[in-house]
């Protein structure tokens, strides 16, 4: 929907930290209330703070076991209680009228249900405590107290039904009422329960007790706490967001909760219990608000409804299945049966609950959330995101340890005992036959034998042709997608980006898919890799009329089971021939009939397909395979998929039936996960078979040995199929049932009514081509496919051709810029910029003219100098091992004699460029952490943090190995020749407060960089930036679409991401709203060639701008494309020296060059303007204006929202204003040590202390590593002046991060997250308190995700190390006593020895170094990713000198932190020994690793 | 797809084998040989397949060279073939008698720091390959359209016209006043640059198309008028024939020669036998002759090698400007000094000298700034050539630049209508050289191509 003001819409994103804290006994008591409090306290730093700086974004208690608390407190209001009391916390309108409404509609509502309203109470509140944002917006607080008038409401379940039916009851009332507006704004039903009650507010936690006086209360007791702490990315108040919601709190990102919300509301109509009437209570879940709220919606229905928590938690977010099937078949078998019914509501996900019967805590599958738990020996149990938010002194200890992914735990209070995950897997299993179910119910179409034809009936050469044009299937696609598909089984990979024009702006007729942008995850979610952890993807899809979940029977599993949604011929044709089936099937023609209009034909098609289902239809066939003529009109099948699915939402009828469509116009990944992402079930992409047919029959397929014809159909399925997965992953969503229908999109130019009508709720912001220019389109393509004539499109969208799609960096341009620096003639600087900037409509600024008026013009001389302009330009971040060192340099070399900076990418710096010109001072830290050292950290200016990239974001990134030569080894740590992997996310960010955490590290390590994160535009970026804001970034780069890259799989670089132009508006319009702006600093990047664009830039919000490419073509770049094949003409982005030798002929003078003529063009144009610096173009949006366009598909868009303020106060600052955004946590610790150890690092003199510490003291080390850094670089101490820093208690995040050489940490306690991230040397030993009663190797010790990107130390921990231990691990050596999943993933380098159990997936990624793990049940070949290595036996023949190895670390583990685990073993090592396995790379022979040991030794 | 990625640096550039000059200058025949399939496929390999085609931006004609590259690379001759043909009705000729190093060659990635792709070598061995592997283009799925077109010149302009018409079911019916097809294909460039046989191959595969030929035919105004009358369409492909003048003094003594005279007649003479006598056809006898031919274009080049080729003793170039700016070929002049041809840059002539026959030339030499004499027996004025549309056209009301006009556009047809390549006369298209002035043949290809998409796509509109 288009919004008159502007783009951003007040969405957002949150995360937080939480907890519980439960009696196993239920009884209430007043030190649970203490506990849960002082814990909200100690995780203040995982939340954020409102721009006054005292407004919290919310935190809250939901108490239970309170009947006594709501019983004083009635008997105190002069309130009569009589049986079954509860008491509801709510919030009210402000306003008294509409207060009293809402309360009068409540009253109502309750009594309708049997409830007596026993009276009210104004919850006393402490306004003082509580920040102006906060209080501006904060809602009238009261209790309500009720009772059961009703004699036949007698069992605990119905009187929690009636409150809950009360209160929706009441929800709707209220919605409805006259007021509706005011009452419904602050009209919120905190909790209504008979078991707990909420106390929540805007305030930082430490307020919370104050401002709630009750909270403080002596006689407040509670037998179970659930609390949390909120960081939300919008500061507008938002009382009711505050968690815990009435059941839950949620730590994390709900992936999948458009699909989810989606979907709750197509089965709303198909689900039946007895207990409710779900169509009263519809739509079931709120479908807008936080993803936490509909969770909590969710999980409320099904409770009221019948399921139990333990069930209920455990379908609604899943474990992930795949590896469940040969340990546990019942357990599998419970999934698989739910599955049928409900797809995941897939995390990252924390959660804690509490309601009658259970207290719980769960994670999701990926177990992204850290949840650390202890059970002390009086039976208290504590869970939260951190372990040391509640003091308990190490002998009461009974038991400690950390969820793992897909793991539960809960407290059942009817029997006072804790639930582990397994105890609940067995009650879940056991509840029905669900294996004899399934076998019965379903059929398996994967079991038939393979298609042995591409195609049954060829097409004859005229219709394929025929085919081919009327969908656009170009020369290009077939010979550089299609057949790459089949014969490499891989999507094709292409670099550099995409410069074409918009689909909307382009001249020419472009497929509807190419107006979808792929959504992405970045900072408030982490996308997966699909490749390293494919165990936790599924694409399997089912056919059949779905089930119900609340009915147990073996009707629900009567379903066809696919592998994936792409069917081949013989697998839809399978299906359609199926018995159940013959009397249930539909075939709707996408054509349009004679003199039918476009909206016409999506009428009768809806129309027809809901006849169809309310006759009985399962299969709806959508199929333009039947084109009734030569000249025939196509429906887009992505229009009708998505009005279809639609209609039949509507209608109550989507789960009764699924959708095939049957299309030619879908052939890649992307168009296939259009039509899923917009309601299909599953896809026949004809076209593209008969089109690999038609090779194939000419012998054009190249056959690879032992490679029969006939599979090429499957090889290209299989290619579509890892596609698939990567768009999925790259959201952060599992399987393709929480994908279907999600619309996970932002739709680029597409006008309003086709958006409304075919994919309503997807965001389009700017309006575009209607149905009207879709069927002159699809007209015109249909005469085309009628011409005998005319010959197959050639293509053009990959690379530039001649009369096909428009290049922005085509030769002309290319020539231009090219002869422009090299002749230093502004002349031709200005052929170029002419060129630029009188192209044709392309981009969204195309359309934006600058008002220049004559009249307000200023001498050139009165506009600033372009020495002060120049400082606003960036280079791109670009990876040396993407460049060539010679490129780079002269990048470098240019930027820095300019004035300006250069960014230098993921790979490290070579320290001899240190304190040179040839130095960048923006150091890149990606997600491979390549080469990131304190030295390197210290030695920049800027930190940026990159967190998408334009061309792919979501995705990871690999240079190939034949790209790691020597040197590039050298910098980033790791062997040539061996490839490298960037994992798609930081892997530790995966919600908005890691970030914060990382930001956190990177400030504390170098005090005096700028931290910068690198954003990609997309739909809702203004939330995301505003929590960056918040987690005290000091500038945003926001990327657009068309930023290149090295290497990238084709339809990233042109599907995912958004033009920048609606990103730095939405962003700046978002923080100028939320009155973050004048905190960060704003730069674009994305295609910037002229000084126009700079111009426009500024006036949409920018400060700084990156250019990336045009500098490169500046120092010879031809925009070749070929980037990723090593093979660069140009010397530049290459590493063979023959290529670097005689292609590369820049010199920095050609880049500065283009820098100067840009700033002086920048100046010709405030001169113009009238303005006389740059800076003062900030937010004077009434010098541009929108132009009308020059298409009729052009002149659908409007751009005014690009225009607006988004709400925006006048007086909100347009800039930054400040010089930085400093973290609100000072670091007391650090700040002390740093004093203490002063004396010693300037004098280099040896040094030990001892310290206490808590979780709250974070990136412990780091200041100190910065500050040695800095005087020693890499090298760290001298080896006679080491420091040794000795701790006691629990370490807060980031302990020991960039670790330098001769600074040893030694911790006697636990540590969370992160520790060791990055170290470059130097030691770390944890180990258990004194007093300990649980065997250190059975415990955790350690956090998730340490040791990333390690390059050197070590690491000793007598206890467990959380999910991801030493992933990216280039150096570090480290001993610990056992490892969750993801072990040693992406590992190029150290060594790891795991003396106990390790979890799933150990060792994905891994191309070198080695790991010794003991396998003490003998299961761990069914626990590691056997892609890239191998397992061998320490056996005493042969690999005498590993034994010798392994137990020589062990003993060091020994000694360092007197292991009980690690001396046994040695004592025993010859039986031990035996049990190890060697993990090491395929690539890497046992030769070659005994040499790097006898080089290390 | 492309080959192994980095074979542009293992596999230097090769062209096929050339016979020396000492052979080839004893007779008239193409001194290029061919590549052996496999070398040619592996040159083709060498191409970089860009993001960003160079060459094909570089060619006038747009052709897909990457694509067909890759095609006879894989051995896909017939596809390769196909594709050529679909942007460039005469891809074996231009594959002859481009000058690549100007156009795709000289745009292709590689020719910085490394050595470009043998592109002309290449299209023109494998479209020669296809043909007689057997391909024929197919114009099975063609429907007649029922139309006719009456195309004038069957010159590059003219051929590739009708091709495209062929193509479109439209009937072309070419006429020309030379007993052969190719215009300054057959009569200008001379047999060692374009091989007789060349050119009779294409007339078959175009006859075979269905395209008539009407030679020894001049068209007069009652023609002209006929031709419009029944033919749906005219194309006019006249060229541009009118040399430019020499006015030195002396230019009118014996041992002065037209370019195009002694290139027309030698040709004339080769299309009978390369044996047959030259005096048979008005030829000078160059035998034992000090030839000095003024100018610096291709025609200038063809003009030398002739001379070599017919017997002259010794053979020198007049060129105004220097080595670097001359307008012709690289290639050209590298072939003709290995045939034994002296340059004489930087000489403007001022001069022929001689009381009944040429006797010297003299000239300025801008390099010493001395005038200077040098001896001569023949000398052959190699100015270049405009268009001089006759009397009919303008009749007809046909525009064409007027003698006012900006420097070299008078005289040249005017092709402003609606459509590419149309002229003033609503159904009356021209292209090549009588638009253009004095042009590279794969300009003239072009015109010619895309006016018969034009009159194809007026002819379908009705």
């Amino acid at each position: 929907m288009i919004e008159a003001r502007g783009l951003y819409d007040g969405v957002e994103r949150d995360s937080c930290g939480f907890g519980l804290i439960a009696r196993l006994d239920d009884t209430p008591t007043r030190a649970v209330v203490d506990a849960a409090l002082v814990a909200l306290a100690r995780l203040a730093h995982r939340g954020a703070v409102g721009g006054d700086g005292r407004s919290g974004d919310g935190c809250g208690l939901l108490l239970r076991g309170i009947e006594p608390f709501v019983r004083a407190l009635a008997r105190e209001a002069g309130i009569s209680l009589g049986r079954d009391p509860a008491c509801g916390m709510v919030f009210l309108p402000r306003d008294a009228d509409a207060g009293d409404e809402a309360r009068a509609l409540l009253r109502e509502a309750l009594q309708a249900q049997g409830l007596r309203v026993a009276g009210w109470r104004d919850v006393p509140l402490s306004l003082a405590d509580c920040g102006p944002i906060a209080e501006g917006n904060r809602p009238r607080i009261v209790q309500v107290f009720t009772d059961v008038a009703d004699a036949t409401l007698v069992a605990a379940e119905d009187i929690e039904r009636a409150l809950f039916l009360a209160r929706r009851d009441a929800e709707q009332r209220v919605a409805g009422s006259a007021g509706a507006d005011a009452a419904r704004a602050g009209f919120h039903v905190v909790t209504l329960s008979r078991h707990t009650l909420g106390y929540k507010a805007m305030v930082l936690p430490d307020d919370l007790p104050r401002f709630y006086p009750d909270l403080a209360r002596a006689d407040l007791r509670a037998s179970a706490a659930v609390f949390h702490q909120r960081f939300s990315t919008n500061t507008a108040p938002a009382w009711e967001r505050a968690q815990p919601f009435r059941l839950l709190a949620h730590n994390g990102e709900i992936n999948t909760i458009q699909g989810n919300r989606h979907w709750a509301l197509a089965r709303g109509a198909r689900w039946q219990t007895p207990r409710l009437d779900l169509e009263l209570l519809q739509p079931m879940v709120s479908l807008d608000g936080s993803d936490s709220q509909s969770l909590d919606n969710m999980l409320e229905v099904l409770l009221r409804g019948g399921l139990d928590v333990l069930q209920a938690m455990r379908i609604l977010v899943p474990p992930a299945t795949a590896a469940l099937e040969y340990r546990d078949p019942d357990l599998a078998a419970f999934y698989e049966y739910f599955g049928l019914s409900l797809d995941p509501w897939d995390g990252p996900a924390g959660l804690v609950l509490c309601d009658g019967a259970y207290a719980a805590c769960a994670l999701d599958r990926n177990g992204l959330r850290p949840a650390r738990w202890l059970l002390t020996d009086d039976g208290l149990f504590v869970v939260a995101s951190e372990a040391g938010v509640v003091d308990v002194a190490p002998e009461h200890v009974l038991a400690r340890g950390k969820l793992g992914p897909g793991e539960m735990l809960a407290v059942d209070f009817a029997k006072g005992t804790l639930l582990q995950s397994t105890d609940i897997d067995a009650i879940n299993a056991s509840r029905a036959p669900f294996k004899r179910w399934l076998k019965q119910g379903i059929t398996y179409l994967s079991t038939e034998l393979i298609d042995p034809a591409l195609a049954a009936e060829p097409f004859d050469a005229a219709t394929l042709r025929r085919f081919q044009k009327r969908f656009q299937l170009s020369r290009e696609e077939r010979d550089s997608v299609l057949r790459v598909l089949a014969e490499t089984e891989q999507e094709p990979t292409a670099s550099m980006g995409d410069d074409t024009p918009l689909a909307v702006l382009s001249a020419q007729v472009r497929p509807l898919s190419d107006y979808f942008r792929q959504g992405f995850a970045q900072v408030t979610n982490p996308p997966i890799d699909p490749l390293r952890e494919s165990l936790v993807m599924s694409l399997a899809t089912q056919i059949g009329r779905e089930g119900n979940v609340f009915a147990l029977s073996p009707d629900n599993a009567r379903q066809v089971m696919l592998n994936s949604p792409v069917l081949s011929q013989r697998k839809l044709r399978q299906l359609w021939a199926l018995p159940q089936f013959a009397d249930a099937r539909a075939q709707l023609e996408l054509y349009l009939h004679e003199g039918e209009s476009l909206p016409a034909a999506l009428d009768r098609l809806c129309a027809k397909a809901e006849a169809a289902v309310r006759d009985g239809a399962v299969l709806v066939l959508l199929t333009d395979r039947y084109p009734p003529s030569d000249d025939a009109v196509a429906v887009a099948a992505l229009l009708a998929t998505g009005a279809i699915h639609h209609h039949l939402v509507r209608a109550g009828l989507r789960c009764e039936a699924n959708l095939l469509v049957e299309t030619a116009a879908a052939r890649d990944a992307h168009q296939i996960a259009c039509l899923v992402g917009v309601g299909a079930t599953a896809v026949y992409p004809f076209l593209a078979y008969q089109t690999l047919a038609a090779l194939a029959g000419h012998g054009i397929l190249a056959d690879k040995p032992g490679h029969q014809a006939a599979e090429f159909g499957r090889s290209y399925r299989r290619g579509i199929k890892k596609g698939l997965l990567k768009i999925l992953s790259k959201l952060g969503i599992s399987t393709i049932g929480s994908y279907r229908g999600a619309g996970a999109f932002e739709i680029v130019g597409l006008a309003p009514e086709v958006v409304a009508r075919c994919f309503p709720g997807l965001p389009s912001r700017v309006g575009g081509a209607g149905f009207a220019e879709l069927e002159a389109d699809a007209r015109l393509l249909a005469a085309r496919a009628d011409d005998d004539g005319a010959d197959l499109e050639a293509g053009g969208l990959l690379k530039a051709l001649p009369g096909g799609e428009r290049h922005l960096y085509d030769p002309v341009i290319v020539g231009a810029l090219q002869r422009a620096v090299r002749s230093g003639d502004v002349a031709d600087y200005q052929t170029y910029a002419d060129a630029v900037d009188g192209r044709p409509a392309s981009t969204l600024r195309d359309l934006l003219r600058l008002r220049v008026e004559p009249a307000r013009a200023i001498a050139l001389d009165d506009v600033e100098p372009a020495a002060d302009i120049l400082p606003r330009f960036d280079s791109a971040g670009m990876s040396l091992g993407a460049l060539s060192p010679e490129a780079h340099e002269a990048l470098a070399t240019a930027m820095n004699r300019l004035g300006a900076r250069s960014n230098s990418g993921e790979g490290g710096e070579d320290p001899a460029r240190h304190g040179t010109e040839r130095r960048s001072k923006i150091k890149q830290v990606a997600s491979g952490r390549f080469g990131v050292t304190a030295g390197y950290l210290v030695n920049a200016e800027v930190l940026q943090i990159k967190m998408a990239q334009g061309a792919k974001p979501g995705e990871g990134g690999q240079l190939p190995g034949h790209k790691v030569d020597a040197t590039i080894a050298r910098l980033r740590h790791a062997r040539p020749g061996i490839g490298l992997i960037s994992p798609p996310p930081h892997h530790d960010i995966y919600s908005i407060e890691d970030l914060a955490q990382l930001i956190y590290d990177l400030k504390e390590v170098n005090p005096d960089a700028l931290v910068s994160v690198k954003l990609v535009a997309h739909a809702g970026i203004g939330a995301v930036a505003a929590g960056v804001a918040k987690a005290y970034a000091d500038l945003i780069t926001i990327s657009g679409y068309d930023g290149g890259t090295g290497a990238s799989p084709v339809s990233s670089i042109r599907h995912a991401g958004g033009p920048w132009e609606l990103g730095i508006a939405e962003v700046q319009q978002a923080l100028r709203t939320q009155g973050l702006r004048g905190r960060v600093r704003l730069q674009v990047d994305g295609g910037l060639k002229t000084g126009l664009d700079v111009v426009k830039a500024a006036i949409l919000g920018a400060e700084s701008f990156g250019f990336g490419t045009a500098p490169m073509v500046a120092l010879g770049c031809k925009y070749l494309r070929i980037c990723h094949l090593n093979s660069c003409a140009t010397g530049i982005a290459t590493q063979l020296p023959a290529l670097r030798e005689a292609g590369f002929r820049g010199a920095p003078e050609m880049a500065m060059q283009f820098f100067r003529f840009v700033a002086d063009d920048v100046r010709c144009w405030l001169a113009r303007l009238g303005v006389a610096k740059l800076a003062d173009l900030a937010g004077r949006l009434d010098l541009l204006e929108a132009l009308p366009g020059e298409t009729a598909r052009q002149r659908g868009l409007d751009l005014a929202p690009l225009l607006g303020d988004g709400g925006a106060p006048a007086s909100a600052p347009r800039a930054c204003v400040e010089a930085r955004n400093p973290p609100r946590d000072p670091g007391l610790l650090a700040a002390r040590i740093a004093a203490d150890t002063d004396d010693a690092i300037t004098h280099g003199l040896p040094f030990e202390a001892r310290y206490p510490l808590c979780n709250r003291d974070r990136s412990i080390g780091a200041r100190l590593s910065g500050v040695i850094a800095r005087k020693h670089g890499d090298a760290g101490l001298p080896a006679d002046a080491p420091m040794v820093l000795r701790f006691d208690g629990v370490a807060g995040q980031s302990f020991g991060a960039w670790n330098v050489p001769g600074l040893a940490l030694e911790l006697t306690g636990e540590a969370n997250d992160y520790v060791g991230k990055g170290m470059g040397g130097g030691r770390i030993v944890l180990r258990p308190p004194a007093g300990a009663r649980q065997a250190a190797h059975e415990a955790p010790i350690l956090g998730n995700t340490c040791l990333y990107g390690a390059t050197g130390g070590e690491l000793f921990a007598a206890g467990r190390a959380g999910e991801r231990f030493a992933v990216r691990n280039s150096g570090a050596t480290a001993v610990v006593e056992g490892v969750g999943d993801h072990g040693c993933e992406y590992m190029t380098g150290g060594q790891v020895v795991v003396l106990g159990r390790c979890g799933m997936n150990f060792g994905a990624g891994f191309t070198g170094g080695l790991a010794y793990v003991l396998d003490a049940e003998r299961d761990f070949v069914d626990r590691y990713n056997a892609d890239l290595v191998e397992l061998v036996r320490i056996t005493p023949e042969g690999m005498e000198h590993h034994r010798q190895h392994l137990r020589a670390l062990v003993a060091r583990h020994v000694a360092a932190t007197g292991s009980l685990r690690g001396r046994a073993m040695l004592e025993d090592f010859r039986d031990v020994a035996g049990r190890f396995w060697l993990v090491k790379p395929k690539a890497a022979s046992l030769e070659s690793l005994a040499e790097s040991l006898r080089a290390a030794a | 797809m492309s080959g192994p990625p980095l074979q542009f640096l293992e596999l230097p550039r090769r062209l096929p084998r050339v016979l020396p000059a000492a052979v080839r200058i004893t007779n008239w025949a193409e001194p290029y040989g061919e590549y052996a399939p496999e070398d040619g496929a592996a040159q083709a390999g060498r191409c970089l397949d860009c993001g960003n085609p160079y060459c094909q931006w570089g060619c006038p004609l747009h052709n897909a060279i990457p694509r067909w590259l890759d095609l006879h690379r894989e051995g896909r001759l017939f596809e390769a073939a196909e594709l050529a043909h679909a942007t460039n009705p005469l891809p074996e000729i231009c594959g002859r008698v481009c000058p690549q190093d100007r156009l795709c060659e000289g745009a292709c990635t590689l020719e910085t720091g490394f050595e470009a792709v043998t592109i002309g070598a290449l299209e023109r061995t494998l479209v020669d390959d296809a043909f007689r592997a057997g391909w024929r283009p197919d114009l099975s799925a063609v429907r007649s359209t029922g139309k006719r077109v009456a195309i004038i010149g069957a010159g590059p302009a003219g051929l590739s016209c009708a091709d495209r018409l062929a193509r479109a079911g439209i009937e072309a019916w070419v006429f020309d006043r030379h007993a052969q097809v190719g215009g300054l294909l057959s009569f200008g460039i001379p047999p060692f640059k374009l091989a007789r046989a060349v050119i009779r191959t294409r007339r078959a595969v175009l006859e075979a198309m269905g395209v008539r030929f009407v030679l020894d035919t001049e068209v007069d105004a009652a023609l002209f008028a006929k031709l419009r009358r029944d033919f749906d369409a005219v194309f006019v492909g006249t060229g541009a024939e009118k040399a430019v003048a020499c006015d030195l003094p002396g230019h009118g003594l014996p041992g002065v020669h037209a370019a195009m005279e002694l290139l027309l007649r030698n040709a004339r003479r080769v299309w009978e036998s390369e044996d047959a006598a030259p005096a048979a056809f008005g030829l000078p006898d160059l035998r034992g002759k000090r030839v000095r031919v003024l100018g610096g274009g291709d025609t200038a080049m063809d003009c030398v090698r002739t001379a070599v080729r017919l017997g002259a003793a010794e053979v020198a170039c007049i060129v105004r400007r220097g080595e670097a700016d001359m307008p012709g070929s690289r290639r050209e002049v590298a072939s003709a000094r290995e045939e034994g041809v002296a340059f004489h840059f930087h000489c403007q002539p001022l001069a022929i000298e001689g009381a009944t026959h040429v006797t010297g030339l003299r000239v300025f030499d801008a390099g010493a700034q001395a005038e200077r004499v040098l001896d001569a027996d023949v000398v052959i004025v190699a100015f270049g050539f405009r268009p001089s549309p006759p009397e009919w056209l303008t009749d007809a009301g046909i525009v064409v630049h007027a003698a006012g006009a900006a420097p070299g556009l008078h005289g040249r047809i005017r092709v402003d209508g609606e459509r590419p390549q149309q002229t003033a006369a609503a159904r009356v298209y021209a292209g090549g050289d009588n638009v253009r002035g004095a042009d590279l043949v794969v300009n003239a290809v072009r015109d010619g191509r895309d006016a018969g998409d034009a009159i194809a796509a007026m002819l379908r509109a009705g």
